[in-house]
């Protein structure tokens, strides 16, 4: 099974880095405003608070990444993850309407992709693929184009 | 755009129906408006009267050319719909990719004898063309003719020759059906309407109640909900009544085509490809008397644009052995008999504590919230909540006992819920994605929950047909299965293509 490339871990913990500062901030300007704390408090306060979700979120980055398994079957693209909840996917290639590679900011500066597979589903209408070389992103979505269209079954719609 | 073909107009009452509510409106602005604008400047006042005539005859102009700006037609190979007066909008559509046509009027409409006809294709959530409005007569003859236009292109059958549509009657609400499906209607809304009084009435009933506590304040408490609970249902029967008046459920060619409704009359088509899922649906009162109901679920309808949202309802209510008959008729792989409920495979016993645990922890929440409500707010013997707790195994062994799972021939068949037991019948070859799923709880439990994906778009709040809470040591086991059906499945479609 297939792992994603360890630099995604750096990528998930600056999203919480991000969501640390955002909820600090809160914290000190409510503890400082309505609440009339002195400014020292209300900082150490927020900046306490933001140091925890830092840390909570660095450690569920890590945890994430080594739970996180993809499989191209003979049949089907099989991917498992989860730290909380465990989910594993069996996503037929047939099934696959489209494949997408995509990135954001924080992706492009470290050199990352995620691709992403459509089916016709629901529930999972959308499976996303993060933490892949762009080299490995494109071929992943090509060699998923491929086995889509070489297996002629119809979308099940 | 061709130009040749038959072509079609929209009926002219359509300008006064369309013109009218727009000029309610601007007449209902004018008249809120009006006083407000004379308080400030008397002058402006004088130009309220001759702006609203201007108003209007600006509206009924715009729908006369609405009226007459909007052409159908049917073309060779496509319908082509022109509309729009300022911005035009030219639509074709070939008859080959059309899998809807409904037919809906309402009761202002069935006395202008018009209606609306909406032109859906597969795939979209957006239905491609919308008439407001044609005459009846055209809207049936619309139904009919792209039917067989459809059928010619499909099937290269040559003009003319397609045959007349083979219908069959699969089944008709009669009066007492319709009764006893309003009176059985339990609506989830109802609760919500209860707990919307309950929530605005309560603190109004707790000043009006100021004297009263111990036994006669629960008495009147309860009493009070009751009340309301039996005016809530009574809507929810009247509602239901209006909706599957003159029900009937018929087979055409290859569509199912379905009309119901007393005031909004609906006539809409299913074509039998674009079926999903099946579900046999039993509510706690139907399965009481041994009623069930049909649905089938459908792929085009964007969650909640459908007039029941991807669902539609085969058999709104019959007897079980009626709605397992019909859902033969429509599919005889359909896996659905009497005793099937004997052969599904169940959650482990160790599931039914899950429940249990579960269930007495709701309660044992709700006994603190009344306890709190009786320390803060009002006083009163919020100690008979701790009944409730006992209720919690009655519960726990109610979930477990309605859950399963089978691997059929064709079809995976689920059963999940007591107070709305649905058993979902999904062909392999409509199976999307397999998704095995295991939140902590239950890897603690040592359960985990299997779902098969479709294309039917149901709403947030529907279930999907999964088997729910399977021990951990047979999930991947049945993962594979599945997933080993499913390639299957879409093997031999593919041979069979060929």
């Amino acid at each position: 099974m297939e792992r994603l490339h360890p630099r995604i871990r750096v990528v998930w913990a600056v999203g919480a880095l991000l969501t640390g500062l955002v909820l600090g901030a809160v914290l000190a300007a409510v503890l400082a405003l309505p609440f009339d704390r002195p400014a020292s408090t209300a900082v150490a306060a927020g900046g306490g608070l933001g140091l925890v979700v830092f840390a909570l979120g660095g450690g569920f980055a890590v945890l994430r990444y080594r739970a996180w398994r993809f499989e191209l079957q003979p049949d089907a693209l099989f991917l498992e993850r989860g730290v909380l909840t465990e989910v594993r996917t069996v996503m037929p290639f047939v099934r696959v309407q489209h494949v997408d590679t995509q990135r954001n900011p924080v992706e492009r500066i470290l050199g990352l992709s995620r691709v992403v597979v459509y089916t016709a589903g629901s529930r999972g209408a959308d499976v996303t693929i993060p933490g892949l070389t762009a080299e490995r992103a494109t071929a992943l979505r090509e060699e998923l184009r491929t086995r889509a269209s070489e297996r002629e079954g119809g979308d099940g719609v | 755009m061709s130009g040749a073909g038959r072509h079609l107009r929209l009926h002219p009452a359509t300008i006064p129906y369309r013109a009218f509510s727009k000029i309610v409106g601007v007449v209902s602005t004018l008249i809120f408006v009006g006083p407000a604008i004379a308080g400030v400047a008397a002058e402006f006042a004088l130009l309220v009267v001759p702006l609203g005539l201007v108003a209007i005859v600006a509206i009924v102009g715009y729908e006369v050319a609405y009226f007459r700006r909007f052409s159908i037609t049917l073309a060779d190979d496509a319908l082509e719909v022109s509309s729009g007066v300022f911005a035009r909008q030219e639509r074709e559509i070939p008859y080959r990719r059309i899998q809807n046509v409904d037919v809906s009027r309402n009761v202002v409409q069935r006395l202008l004898d018009i209606a609306q006809v909406k032109v859906e294709t597969a795939g979209g959530g957006e239905t491609e063309a919308v008439l407001r409005y044609v005459s009846l007569a055209d809207a049936t003859l619309l139904q009919e003719e792209l039917r067989t236009r459809k059928r010619e292109a499909t099937t290269d059958t040559a003009a003319g020759e397609v045959p007349a549509a083979e219908t069959e009657v699969l089944f008709e609400l009669d009066d007492a059906g319709l009764v006893r499906l309003s009176l059985l209607s339990i609506d989830a809304r109802l609760f919500g309407g209860l707990a919307a009084v309950a929530s605005i009435g309560g603190p109004v009933a707790a000043a009006v109640l100021e004297g009263v506590s111990g036994v006669a304040l629960v008495a009147i408490v309860v009493v009070g909900a009751a009340v309301l609970g039996v005016a809530l249902w009574g809507l929810g029967a009247a509602a239901t009544f209006l909706q599957y008046y003159g029900f009937r459920l018929t087979r055409v060619d290859d569509d199912l085509r379905y009309e119901r409704g007393l005031l909004q009359r609906y006539d809409g088509t299913i074509p039998l490809e674009k079926i999903q899922a099946f579900a046999v649906e039993e509510h706690v009162l139907m399965r009481r008397f041994g009623f069930a109901a049909l649905a089938v679920q459908t792929a085009g309808y964007a969650p909640g644009q459908g007039p029941a949202g991807g669902s539609e309802a085969a058999v709104p209510l019959a007897t079980r052995r009626q709605v397992i008959d019909l859902a033969a008729r429509i599919d005889p792989d359909v896996p659905f008999s009497d005793g099937m409920r004997d052969a599904f495979d169940r959650p482990p016993v160790r599931a039914r504590r899950r429940y249990t645990v579960r269930y007495g922890l709701v309660a044992l929440a709700l006994v603190g919230v009344g306890a709190a409500v009786s320390a803060f707010l009002q006083p009163w013997p919020w100690y008979v909540m701790v009944a409730l707790v006992a209720l919690a195994p009655v519960a726990g062994r109610a979930s477990h006992r309605n859950r399963g799972w089978r691997l059929g021939d064709a079809f995976v068949v689920t059963e999940n819920g007591f107070w709305k037991r649905t058993t979902h019948a999904v062909p392999y070859d409509r199976v999307q994605t397999v998704i095995d799923r295991r939140t902590l709880f239950q890897r603690r439990w040592g359960l985990a929950t299997v779902y098969a994906d479709t294309a039917s778009s149901m709403s947030l709040a529907g279930q999907d047909p999964a088997a729910v809470d399977v021990p951990l040591e047979d999930v991947d086991g049945l993962r594979s299965s599945l997933a080993a059906r499913v390639f299957e499945a879409v093997r031999a479609a593919s041979r069979g293509r060929i």
